[in-house]
Parts: C-alpha cells; structure tokens; sequence
C-alpha cells in the first residue's frame, strides 16, 4: 500500500463570482522511501497540491489517504494535528521565528504535539542539529546563520517529529547556488537515511535530485 | 505548547518591544493606577469617617431634639409637654434597647472670670452624658449623681474654654469659680483637649466640644428656666453598636405615645462629617470615572496594538499552523501574550497608585493605604482589560487559514 495515495483531487476556488478551478482531477501515489518531485510552471497549481497533500487545505472532491489515515475528511484540529505528527514542512523562505534560537525554533513541533518534557524535545532538537553540522549553532538567532544553515535548522524542524512526509517547497529558491547545492546534498542524506521526501519546484536542475517526477500543468498531471 | 511556554514567550515579546509594550500600556497603567488610589483613598475615609464616629461617642448613639413648633400648631401639638426631662425617666426605666440615656438643656451663657468675659455654650445635662459622648477629664471629674441630686453649683469646663478664662493655663481652673451668668459655680473638672482632622486644610472637627460647659441638668432649671423642665436634646446609647435603629424605632414609638404628637428628632450620632464626606465623595468619583476611562482606552490602545502585531505576523502564525498548532494553540498563545504584558501593566500601574495614594495622603493630611486586597483588585483588572483586549486579535490570528497565511506578505 502506497504511503500516500490521493484520487481525482479537485479544488475550486471562489474568487469573487468567478470559480477557479486549481485541480481538476490530479491522482498522485508516492510509496515508503521514495523521493519525488512534483513540477509545473507556476499558476499550475502545483502550490495548490503541496497544500492539500500536506493537509494545510482540503480537497473540494476527492479522495486522500497518508499512512493509512483518510485525511479527506478531516478539518481543523483534527487536520493540524495530522501535519503536526506526519508531515514536515520545509519552505522556501526557511519560516523561522526570529525571536526563538535555533533550538527553540527545532522543539516547537514537538511542543505542539505535546507529551514531551522540555529536556526531551532540547535532546531531540540537538541530535538533528548536530547531525546536521549545527552544534556550535543551538543558541544563536535565526539571523545570525547563513542562508544555508538556516534551511539546514528547517529541515531539523521539519524531521524532529519523524513525520511520515517530508513536504519540501522550492527549497533552494532563496539560496545562492553553493548553499542550495549543500542543502540539495542534506536532502539526499535524509532521503538515505530511508525518509520519504516530496519536493515542489520549477527548477528541473532541483527536480533531477528526485527519483521521478510528477508534471503539473492546467491542474492536471501531465505526463 | 503549555500554558508557562505561552507565557515565557509573551514576556519576551514585551521585552523585546519594551518602548512599544509601555505605550501601549500607558491607558492600563493610568487606569490601574487611578483605581488604586481611589480605593486606598476611600479605604483611608471611610476608616477615618469610623474613628470621628467613635471619638464623638462611637456607633450606636442617638440623638433626640425638641423639634420647632410649626407656625399653626394643632390642638395636639400645643397639649404637648413637649421633650422633658420625665420623658429622659421614662426612657431610662422602659426602653430595652437603650443602655444609657443622658436629658441635655442648652443656652448661650455670659461666662466671666475676673476681666474675661463672653458668650458661649452651657450644657445642661447628667454623669450619662459623658459616657455616651466618651469625655474624658484632663484634670478633676465629671458630674456625678450626687452633683444632679442636690443641683449643685459646679461646672466641668471644655478645654478651650478652661485655657481662655484662665490665662492659656487650663489645669488652674480646677477648683475656681466662675459666673455664668451671674451664678458662681465652682469648677470641678477640665476635660482633655478634643481634636479631629479630616484634612490638612480643615480644622479641628472637634473644636465645638472644647468650647463649652457641662451644669448639672438639675441646676440649669432651677437657676435659668424657672423649673421648667424642658429639655433641648437627649443623648441615648444603644445597647449594642448595631442596634441603633432598633432603639430610634423604640424610643420614636414611646415618645410618641407620651407626647401625642411627633414633635421631636431623632438623628444617628457621627453626622457632623457629612460635607467632608460629600466632598470626598466626588473626588473619589472623578477619579473612579479617569481610571475607568483610562482602562477602556487602554484596552482599545492594546487591542489595536495587538491586531496590528498579529497582521505583522501573520506568516508566523501560518508556519505554527503548518508545525501543526491548532487554532486554539494560537488563540491561547495570543492571549497569553496579552494577558502577561497586562500583567505587567497591572504591575506598573499598582506602583504609579501607590506612588500617587502616597503623595495625596501626604499633601492631604488624610490616611489611606494600599491593602492587598486593593492590590488584588487592581491587578485583576488590568488582566481582565488585557484578556478582554486580547480575545478579538487572538480570534483572528487562530482563524486565519494556514494557507493563506503562508501566502501572506
């Protein structure tokens, strides 16, 4: 059974008294350990996909399963706590909070979750960021890291709460080309270490990284 | 993301934004401020309005006076004997709800000794007298029973007077004579000097008891009202503190019957504060009204304040909702926030109060403190602001849609 599996996802949307229609009828499967890239100009609604495979949205029809929970249903609470226990977010702007350090910003998705002391959630926050080379960094402040290192703290924030997915949107699109190649590099480290990595972009240079491809174009998969 | 997490980071956010937190906190600091001072205030007042009532005879006193006959009398009115000195009997023998009762005469009187002579005062009255009003002796007594019963010629002076007729040395008067119109009485006792101040800038609230003379009430009718045994006032005393009304009824009911008429007043003691009290009493509502218009200024101040920082970041809010924060993460978030920088202000604004009560208490000459319990209540209100500020931005940052807020900005 695929890990992700979603059937004849619609999405319309309502702008003003016109409908948009952003998917019409898209069907993606992406099994345990692969690492697949879903590509498309934009506007093809390839941001509207990551949304609702990522359960930050929900499909107007359609039907959506990840790791064995239908999420097609579920709204709210119940649809947050799903990103928050299967789904790691890396974006490309990183979407750190400024105020937090770097460790503070890596234990908030198991804040969130609950359940864990803060001694736990500090313990797991460093084991990732060390792995990820970051040990001189876990009290610094967003700003003071580079741009590399601060997608690197993502990618930690993202993989702290071993999602099933990890959801990657344009993640070297405000890097410079030596920093995007290290972060690229990071990616294919987890994807080893048996993570399952979905990646949105335009940049074919990126989407060659992935095992295959997935092309959107219209709200359609296109080949 | 528990409680003391939200918490921490809203004290950090204040602490980050320092110079905007404290403005935005300007209306809660002043309304918490002007709150405290109003109740430490009035706390102050109404102690001391307490210590005037229980310095001029404490609660439970009652006064009875002999009303003016109205300009047509009725049959009845005139038929009565009017207030005398049997009823002060009467009372004494019937009344249940009464402990003591003390039958008062009054006139203006020439006092004289040697060169010095003028107008004032004479109470006409009896040993009950003083321990109704509690007057004490500063040198020699007061009437005594046996003085009433054989309407003996002895005087006690108020202080005042006492320092006037002997030359400002009151204590010599024990045991001199002086005339009160005409009579010689011999003084056998000085009271002790009464003071009471509302205020620095009003007088001795007490002065009127310094400035007088007690006469056996028996003496001041056989020597001025040719036996007539009418009286001016009568003092009562309750047996109880709390059981003033119930001897007003009593005492109402019995005079009534034994005069056919009410022809008389009767009046709780402790009244003579009551200008001073009104006076206050609008200063503490004008305050009250500042205080609470500064809260709800304040409370808008931080409202808006606060959407305008939930608008800021609103991208931040979007990245907690994708970590997986509920809705009601973010509004507990929010509103911890809040509620901590209003803690703050509550803090701040208790000091300004305090600050404030002190330097009106000092430049007033009037006692006021702020109690726990005043501190309880003003921190309590500033949180309630800061909440009540907090529940609408908290409601819009936790139903922002996570995928419009990623977009955002």
């Amino acid at each position: 059974m695929p890990l992700l599996e979603a059937n004849d996802l619609t999405k319309v949307y309502r702008l003003g008294s016109v409908d948009v229609r952003a998917l019409r009828g898209v069907d993606v499967q992406v099994d345990a350990g692969e690492y697949v890239a879903i590509m498309g100009p934009s506007g093809s609604g390839k941001s509207t996909l990551m949304h609702i495979l990522g359960c930050l949205d929900s499909a107007t029809s359609g039907a959506y399963r990840l790791d064995g929970t239908d999420v097609s249903t579920l709204r709210g609470r119940a649809l947050a706590r799903v990103r928050n226990e299967k789904v790691g977010f890396v974006f490309q702007t990183f979407n750190l909070m400024p105020r937090l350090t770097v460790e503070e910003n890596v234990m908030l998705t198991l804040q969130y979750r609950g359940g864990y002391s803060r001694r736990e959630r500090r313990k797991r926050a460093r084991a990732l960021l060390e792995r990820f080379g970051l040990e001189e960094r876990f009290k610094h402040r967003p700003d003071q890291l580079s741009g590399g290192e601060r997608q690197r703290v993502a990618i930690a924030r993202a993989l702290v709460g071993e999602p099933a997915i990890l959801l990657v949107d344009e993640p070297t699109g405000n890097l410079d080309s030596k920093a995007g190649a290290e972060v690229l590099k990071t990616f294919r480290e987890v994807h080893a270490g048996g993570n399952t990595i979905v990646l949105v972009t335009h940049d074919p240079n990126v989407a060659q990284e992935a095992d295959r491809a997935i092309h959107i174009a219209d709200g359609r998969i296109a080949a | 993301m528990n409680l003391f997490e939200s918490l921490m980071v809203g004290l950090d956010e204040a602490r980050r934004h320092l110079g905007q937190t404290l403005l935005s906190l300007l209306g809660l600091i002043l309304g918490t401020a002007s709150i405290v001072t109003v109740l430490a205030l009035f706390g102050g007042q109404t102690k001391q309005t307490q210590d005037y009532i229980a310095q001029v005879g404490g609660f439970g006193t009652v006064i009875v006076r002999d009303r003016e006959q109205s300009q047509q009398p009725t049959a009845r009115e005139l038929a009565s004997d009017r207030l005398t000195y049997g009823d002060a009997a009467y009372l004494k023998d019937r009344a249940t709800t009464l402990s003591a009762v003390a039958p008062g005469w009054f006139d203006q009187l020439p006092y004289r000794v040697g060169d010095v002579n003028f107008t004032g005062p004479v109470i006409g009255t009896t040993p009950d007298y003083a321990v109704i009003n509690d007057i004490r002796p500063m040198v020699g007594r007061y009437l005594s029973d046996l003085d009433v019963r054989r309407q003996s010629r002895v005087m006690v002076l108020g202080w005042k007077y006492a320092d006037s007729l002997f030359a400002g040395r009151p204590e010599r008067a024990l045991g001199q004579l002086v005339t009160l119109a005409g009579k010689n009485y011999r003084v056998v006792g000085v009271l002790e000097r009464e003071e009471f101040y509302f205020a620095v800038w009003s007088g001795n609230a007490l002065e009127y008891r310094n400035e007088r003379a007690y006469i056996p009430i028996t003496t001041a009718f056989t020597q001025y009202t040719g036996d007539d045994e009418r009286l001016t006032f009568l003092t009562l005393k309750a047996t109880s503190p709390t059981g003033a009304r119930a001897a007003e009824s009593q005492v109402s009911a019995m005079l009534h019957m034994l005069h056919g008429v009410e022809d008389f007043d009767i009046t709780p003691s402790g009244a003579g504060s009551d200008e001073d009290a009104q006076f206050f009493l609008l200063f503490n509502f004008i305050f009250l009204v500042v205080g609470v218009v500064s809260l709800f200024a304040g409370g808008i101040v931080i409202a808006n304040i606060l959407l305008a920082s939930v608008v800021e970041r609103v991208r931040e809010f979007g990245t907690r909702m994708a970590l997986g924060a509920s809705g009601a993460q973010i509004f507990a978030q929010v509103v911890a926030q809040v509620v901590v920088v209003a803690a703050l202000g509550g803090v701040l604004g208790l000091g300004l109060g305090s600050a404030l009560t002190g330097t009106v208490a000092h430049f007033m000459g009037m006692p006021a403190a702020v109690t726990g319990f005043i501190a309880g209540v003003a921190l309590a209100t500033s949180l309630s602001v800061g909440f009540l500020a907090g529940l609408y931005p908290a409601f819009r940052a936790a139903t922002l849609s996570p995928v419009d807020a990623l977009r955002y900005g």
